[in-house]
């Protein structure tokens, strides 16, 4: 059966229901961006998520840039996109899903 | 590729709007064309042609007309959620007996068929909420 | 477990939100049951808060606020016969399975991203 890697954006903080339900959601091959609230992540480092998909993950950096977090983010050596890579994530995954 | 967009955020409730519309704006400034953008659930506040924020905040209803009057994007709104949100086009404001309207071209009330016909024929389908 | 073999075809509505708190359950519902009448194949899924709906024994809400029953109910009419819950929520939740609608498939945890990757069309409630 043909199966599409998904590219997963979260707009909630790291401890919420929707990030809680995305994680048991994310597959192999997926990628997951944080946007909005949830760019919060880059405050901890060792959320499972991190930890679980390295180098599959990104913050977008303008969410980042105006709550404050830009320079966190780069200290705890978390990669972010700005968006143009948002874009160019959608371009390479045909599916996505947002969780609220 | 063609894009489609969901919008389920209402403006100055949540920043999703915001972020649509910074979306759109950029895969078509990456070559791409965006199909449709359809609002449903508190986004169909979106299309209230009635919003008065603040002079210093961005007029998301103004956004969203000049996105498509520079990109000729279509703003479809859900009708029922728009009708039991308080958002009426003139035929819809006359058929209910109410005295005001505040929907108006471009934004098209619209079945939730047409969300479905997006999603369908969009290469990319992106949800904001 | 039972991943639909024609999951390709079929538009996955994941609903996450529970009756009588916001709207989203109805709308989303609303999305699945007009994707159903305009011909689509469409599988439910019952995430968190979400599964709320299916309880068998909820009732109307306070005054004015209408009852999801009938819609689940009515999912059948429309051949949405599948309907999904992660076995993970139901622990999380404390919900055992009779407490539910009849006719519901479990997932287990580990299908759950194939279950998302199995699906071209996806709208998340």
């Amino acid at each position: 059966m043909n199966t599409t890697a998904i590219l997963h954006i979260l707009t909630k903080a790291p401890r919420s229901s929707a990030a809680d339900q995305m994680q048991q959601a994310i597959g192999e091959q997926d990628s997951v961006l944080l946007i909005e609230e949830a760019v919060s992540a880059a405050l901890e480092p060792d959320w499972a998520v991190w930890q679980q998909y390295p180098s599959r993950i990104f913050l977008l950096s303008e969410d980042l840039a105006a709550r404050g977090l830009a320079r966190i983010a780069a200290e705890n050596d978390l990669p972010a996109v700005g968006m143009d890579g948002f874009v160019a994530l959608t371009e390479q995954f045909e599916q996505s899903v947002t969780w609220y | 590729m063609q894009y489609g967009l969901l919008v389920m955020g209402a403006p100055y409730s949540s920043v999703s709007p915001h972020s649509a519309l910074r979306f759109a704006h950029t895969i078509i400034a990456r070559g791409h064309s965006l199909s449709g953008v359809f609002f449903y659930h508190d986004g169909v506040h979106n299309a209230s042609s009635l919003m008065v924020p603040p002079q210093d905040e961005l007029n998301l209803y103004h956004a969203w007309v000049a996105l498509h009057q520079q990109h000729d994007v279509p703003l479809d709104v859900c009708i029922a959620a728009a009708l039991r949100r308080g958002l009426l086009s003139e035929a819809e404001a006359q058929r209910h007996g109410k005295q005001a309207f505040n929907v108006a071209p471009p934004f098209e009330l619209t079945g939730l068929g047409q969300l479905h016909e997006l999603q369908q024929r969009s290469d990319r389908f992106i949800t904001f909420s | 477990m039972g991943v639909p073999m024609s999951a390709s075809d079929a538009l996955l509505v994941v609903i996450r939100h529970a009756p009588h708190s916001s709207n989203v359950l109805r709308e989303g519902l609303d999305a699945a049951l007009v994707a159903a009448a305009f011909g689509k194949p469409v599988h439910l899924l019952f995430m968190g808060q979400g599964v709320m709906a299916l309880l068998k024994e909820q009732g109307s809400g306070a005054p004015g606020q209408k009852a999801t029953l009938p819609t689940i109910d009515m999912l059948e009419m429309y051949d949405i016969d599948k309907l999904m819950v992660p076995e993970e929520t139901l622990q999380a939740m404390h919900i055992s399975p009779d407490q539910l609608v009849e006719g519901i498939t479990l997932v287990a945890s580990e299908d759950l991203p194939s279950l998302f990757q199995q699906h071209a069309q996806i709208l998340n409630f």
